[in-house]
């Protein structure tokens, strides 16, 4: 029964223990470096996932700088930003999320593929030569850093001494604009590997073929695996395999995840019972909890889609913050201040461009799926609107003005 | 062409440097930055030539590898939950059992790479009959 073997043919054997060749004598001295006669380390397997991490860049990118100006969004923009579609939000930052978890194979295997190129000698030829080597470093760097950034910040760890939100910032520029020139200057050599069948592809040995596409298999396996085990925190069909994401969309108060707490605001025993609503505006006024509920509600589906990737849709009831804006006395266009209970935090005041203000799906919300708001969702009001961040979504609001 | 994306890259690249210069934490950035390198070509690299070393004379290397690639990765995802020092005080962050999910989804590779060459010898069995 010679074809029951379970082995498939032997392949090549991939690496062999790195050589350390000695110093040779005078002239040019060669320090020793590790010589790699595995396969695969060549152009076709860089190519071929190299242009998968390109295109995980890319979105990253993209939705990263979107993310940016939604949540700081400079003057001449805070009032043109769209509400709609309702689930934009959800969208970019949930992709954002979930490209970057993608690289992480992509990247590692295709810094697996040009490793040896580390090791070359000599190490700089000509000035040509060391300031490509210089924006490869650059290259490495800012994608290994900005991977690992965004892996601690998604579970909330920030073991390094600067800040978070303008650093990933500047180095996702760096990175960008070192792929881009690393594009330009690597093109004819992605242009003939491009393919299988592309010109530089077929020089390469053909016996590393099938190899080749076992190893990429593998390395899809392994941008699947990570995927269906992390994206279900915001595409919620897949929750079943949300395994390993920091948020799961059933665990939280009202079965609603929760990203800032009552307690983190400062806000645990707290007393609501005086609470007022606060609007200021043209004819200024006050509303007490109940005289709030006793204006036209209206319930609507809007998702808490947090800049940390998870997201999950709820129903909000309350009234629309346009009718209050207009018993103030707002134009229809006016944009908005909102201020929150809470003691401390970058995001304790906050302010709504007219997109947002005049979208009648923009609500300062009582209830969360039929039942009154939690404390940790913002009890005793707080605004939902459409297509935007969730630290965005003010809790406990106290006072609205009219800007 | 690649003159004009070469020079759009360096742009992009000197918006980034600006942001970072004018951030004031470029020193323990560009720490940072250095670090990264150091963490990849000198820790992760390494160690992953080192198992493919030994991989060299496994029968059926490919599924093993890529196995080991599914894991690792795997691996790199669950270690900021798993290794994230201090309990979260919000009950909504980090709500699962990591631990036991990572273990889980080893075994579960494991029990896939397995299949793979048994299904591979049933595919070939089958025509022939």
């Amino acid at each position: 029964m010679e074809d029951m073997k379970l082995r498939p043919p032997r392949l090549p054997r991939k690496h062999r223990m790195p050589r350390m060749t000695l110093p040779r004598p005078p002239r040019l001295p060669t320090p020793a470096l590790p010589t790699f006669s595995g396969k695969l380390h060549d152009a076709r397997t860089a190519t071929a996932v190299g242009r998968w991490l390109g295109a995980a860049i890319a979105v990253c990118f993209v939705t990263g700088v979107t993310s940016h100006y939604l949540q700081h969004p400079p003057d001449w923009l805070a009032n043109v930003l769209p509400s709609r579609p309702t689930w934009g939000y959800r969208l970019t930052q949930g992709l954002h999320v979930a490209s970057g978890i993608a690289a992480v194979p992509l990247l590692l295997a295709k810094l697996w593929a040009v490793y040896p190129r580390l090791f070359v000698w000599p190490a700089l030829r000509s000035v040509r030569h060391a300031l490509e080597r210089l924006s490869v470093a650059v290259l490495v760097a800012a994608a290994v850093f900005q991977l690992f950034t965004g892996l601690l910040n998604i579970v909330q760890w920030y073991p390094w001494p600067f800040s978070f939100v303008p650093t990933h910032f500047a180095v996702a520029w760096l990175l960008l604009g070192a792929v881009v020139l690393h594009v330009a200057v690597k093109y004819p050599e992605i242009r003939a590997h491009w393919s299988r069948r592309s010109p530089g592809t077929l020089e390469l040995p053909a016996a590393d073929g099938p190899d080749r596409r076992s190893l990429l298999t593998g390395v899809a396996a392994a941008v699947g695996a990570v995927t269906l085990t992390t994206v279900g925190q915001s595409l919620t069909p897949l929750k079943t395999f949300d395994l390993l994401a920091p948020r799961h969309p059933d665990h939280g108060p009202q079965g609603l995840p929760v990203n800032r707490t009552a307690a983190a605001a400062g806000l645990a025993g707290v007393s609501t019972a005086h609470w007022r609503l606060t609007v200021l505006g043209t004819y200024s006024y006050q509303l007490t909890l109940d005289e709030l509920a006793a204006m036209p509600q209206h319930t609507v589906p809007l998702p808490i889609s947090c800049v940390e990737g998870w997201s999950k849709s709820a129903q909000w009831t309350g009234v629309r913050v346009q009718d209050l804006l207009e018993r103030a006395g707002a134009r229809p266009d006016a944009a908005v201040r909102v201020v929150s209970l809470e003691r401390r935090g970058t995001y304790r005041v906050m302010e709504m461009g007219s997109g947002y203000t005049r979208d009648p799906l923009t609500l300062l919300a009582l209830r969360l799926n039929g039942h009154v708001l939690s404390l940790d969702h913002g009890f005793p009001a707080r605004v939902i609107a459409p297509n935007r961040p969730g630290v965005l979504q003010t809790k406990w609001v106290t006072r609205m003005e009219v800007m | 062409m690649r003159i004009v994306t070469g020079a759009l890259g360096l742009a992009l690249m000197a918006v980034g440097a600006t942001l970072l210069l004018t951030g004031g934490q470029l020193k323990d950035v560009a720490l940072w930055l250095a670090g990264a390198i150091v963490l990849h070509d000198g820790i992760i690299a390494p160690l992953v030539l080192g198992v493919g070393l030994l991989l060299a004379a496994v029968p059926a290397r490919g599924t093993a590898r890529g196995a080991l690639v599914v894991a690792g990765c795997l691996t790199v995802i669950a270690l900021p939950p798993l290794l994230r020092p201090g309990a979260p005080t919000n009950p909504s962050a980090l709500p699962l059992d990591y631990l036991r999910n990572w273990l889980l989804l080893l075994v579960a590779v494991a029990v896939v790479a397995g299949l793979v060459p048994v299904v591979r010898w049933l595919l070939r069995k089958v025509p022939r009959r």
